[in-house]
């Protein structure tokens, strides 16, 4: 890619003055760090974890996917991730980050960021000048940021893509295992995915039964039909669809189509479908602000109020965060799990 | 009154004056079955001819508590849209100005946002005030701008509507962006009726009593549109009746706005449809530009609600196709008949 040349002049004119700048405050580390790339690689190389993943490549409007194998670096120390499911495991685990899109990281999530952290730009975007500067060891895209494969790769050799190609399970149990080697943390990986998954089969025990269920985004005033994922799991895993994906929730309607942000719906509609569990995520509320009373308001009218749902106070609202932006990761799992159990209570 | 009325009648050609009768007429009639297919068409398959008399069903429920008040919202808000684009021509005088040309949709939707960010669970009525507010003043300031170009070539005043839009529109977007509103925002001007019903409706009611307050004024109106000193000359005060007509477009802007959103062209394409057909007397058309404003919104919801049955697509999307249809087709026509 020419284009991305130009930019690594710059940016190595910006690590430059960085490190010319760090000389000035400690000199005896200076040629150190300014060796870094070279030296402090050769002694942490030593152990590295393999991992191997499909990259995306080529046009990023429409990539080609490649296999990739990456000899990723144990303990890394500067970490920059871009995947907010990742940040959630790699924090639990006891690793932190030293980037991220801090604009789109939950309050709950902010203690895995190291106090100085870089902005590393957008879930979509990455600002490669800001990353390049502090000369990450490891990246971590996922998804939304798969595009910026190719583009940070021209930053550090050492970039995974943990974008979700599979069950969501089986995304949770390979990042899970991966980062537990990485950190050195393959007890407490194993303990916390056997836990989730404890969990994940305690909620789908508490879900079978209880009759249909729909799920529905809240946003403005209107509402959407949230889907399942296709049979085949070639699509993103998407946002209430994992409500019947992972937790066994059976669909009040066979053919909502996986449109990301859903299909708008009247309130006749639910009224019609009539499901017997009805499971909101407001999308109101993941801007921050009290959003909460947002979806009550929308959802408490007459029309709703005759549904099976509301009769019996079957309405489970979801954590805008966990099911809206992160959906993954240890603590979030245990978030959504938990939003599934409270069914029973 | 009655200068005024002999004043503005030689502006409409009579020979057009026979194809009225059967204009009426067919708007009349879409008007009354578009309501009908209105009413029982949507998600629920209770409601029915059959389902209305028979207990069991919810059909009278729904047909009181969301079909007949989405009707009557598509009716009024489509009648008062057209209405508004019509005043708003004849302020300006020139045919191709319309609220969302002129920037006073985008001031609208700047206020939503603020109203959004200070007070996010607020009730629908202080909301309608802010962006009536805000509507008001976005209609000030391209009046002032308009007073202030030089040239008022026939495209020009729309171009500088829609750059002073596409202004408000980017400060809009910058701040829903830096605060992370930006899908909120655009929930918000999505133009849909799918969450209308009894109880959340009802301010498209302020939106007819502003369709009446034109009527009234109608004349008057007429005679802006024959520029200020003209208007000055036959006695009227042109400065309140340019306000009078602020506030009902400013209005009209901002009860849609809150209660179904965006919805673009429809302003631009009615008033010109039935400017074509019978003339420029504010007074003759006002009932032909509300009708036919309706019958529009009618038509354009029920394809909403018909393509991905029993989900809906946004009604602004459908209007914004055929709208844009429409105005195309209103160009092209011009040239054509070398206008």
């Amino acid at each position: 890619m020419p284009t991305i040349r130009p930019l690594s002049a710059l940016s190595l004119i910006a690590a430059s003055t960085l490190v010319l700048a760090g000389c000035s405050s400690s000199a005896a580390d200076g040629d150190a760090s300014a060796e870094s790339g070279a030296a402090g690689d050769a002694t942490q190389t030593e152990e590295t974890v393999s991992f191997t993943f499909d990259a995306a490549v080529g046009d990023p409007d429409d990539p080609d996917f490649e296999e990739k194998t990456v000899e990723v670096p144990k303990n890394p120390e500067n970490v920059v991730i871009f995947d907010m499911a990742s940040l959630d495991t790699w924090g639990n685990l006891g690793g932190e980050a030293a980037g991220a899109p801090l604009d789109s990281v939950p309050d709950y999530l902010s203690d895995y960021l190291v106090d100085d952290a870089i902005n590393a730009g957008t879930l979509f975007e990455a600002d490669l000048l800001a990353i390049e500067a502090i000369q990450p060891d490891l990246i971590i895209i996922a998804g939304r940021s798969s595009t910026q494969y190719e583009a940070l790769t021209q930053i550090t050799p050492n970039v995974i893509d943990l974008t979700a190609n599979g069950p969501f399970e089986d995304q949770l149990e390979r990042s899970v295992t991966l980062f537990g080697e990485i950190l050195g943390q393959e007890d407490a990986a194993a303990e916390a995915l056997a836990e989730l998954q404890g969990g994940i089969a305690e909620a789908r025990e508490a879900t079978e039964g209880i009759g249909t269920g729909l799920a529905i985004m809240t946003a403005g005033d209107s509402i959407t039909a949230l889907a399942p994922s296709s049979g085949d799991f070639s699509g993103p895993v998407l946002r209430g669809g994992l409500v019947y994906d992972v937790f066994g929730v059976e669909p009040v309607h066979a053919d909502i189509r996986s449109a990301t942000h859903g299909e708008p719906v009247s309130f006749e509609f639910l009224l019609e479908q009539d499901p017997d569990y009805l499971f909101v995520l407001d999308r109101n509320a993941v801007a921050g602000s009290d959003g909460d009373a947002m979806a009550d308001v929308v959802l408490d009218n007459e029309i709703v109020h005759q549904t099976t749902a509301w009769k019996n106070d079957q309405i489970v609202s979801l954590d805008p965060a966990a099911w809206y932006i992160v959906f993954g990761g240890i603590e979030t799992t245990q978030i959504m799990i938990d939003d599934i159990l409270s069914i029973t209570s | 009154m009655a200068v005024v009325t002999e004043a503005a009648a030689p502006t409409t050609p009579t020979q057009v004056r026979p194809r009225r009768t059967w204009v009426g007429v067919v708007i009349g009639a879409l008007l009354v079955v578009l309501s009908v297919v209105s009413l029982f068409v949507g998600a629920s398959s209770d409601v029915s001819i059959a389902g209305i008399f028979d207990a069991e069903s919810n059909a009278s429920f729904l047909l009181a508590a969301s079909r007949i008040p989405r009707t009557i919202a598509l009716l009024l808000v489509g009648a008062s849209l057209g209405i508004a684009g019509l005043i708003m021509q004849m302020l300006v005088r020139n045919k191709f100005v319309e609220p969302s040309t002129t920037g006073v949709t985008e001031f609208g939707a700047l206020g939503m946002l603020g109203a959004l960010v200070f007070w996010p669970g607020m009730p629908v009525l202080p909301r309608m005030f802010i962006v009536a507010a805000c509507a008001l003043f976005g209609t000030w300031v391209f009046l002032r701008i308009i007073r202030n170009v030089p040239v008022r070539h026939l495209v020009l005043v729309p171009l500088v509507g829609i750059m002073l839009g596409g202004v408000v529109g980017a400060v809009t977007a910058f701040f829903a962006y830096r605060l992370d509103l930006l899908q909120a925002l655009m929930q918000w001007q999505q133009g849909s009726f799918a969450t209308v019903m009894r109880g959340r409706y009802e301010f498209v009611w302020i939106a007819a009593l502003m369709v009446v307050i034109a009527w009234i004024a109608a004349d008057r109106f007429s005679v802006i549109g024959l520029g200020e000193d003209f208007a000055t000359n036959l006695g009227l005060n042109y400065r309140r009746i340019v306000g009078v007509g602020m506030v009902i477009i400013a209005v009209i802007t901002a009860c849609v706005l809150v209660t179904a959103g965006i919805l673009p062209f429809l302003g631009l394409v009615v008033p010109n449809v039935v400017s074509i057909i019978i003339g420029d007397n504010v007074r003759r058309s006002i009932p032909w530009v509300a009708g036919l404003g309706a019958v529009f919104v009618l038509a354009c919801d029920i394809i909403a609600r018909l393509v991905r049955f029993p989900y809906e697509i946004p009604l602004s999307v459908v209007v914004g196709v055929i709208g844009a249809g429409l105005f195309l087709w209103l160009l092209l026509r011009r040239r054509g008949h070398a206008h």
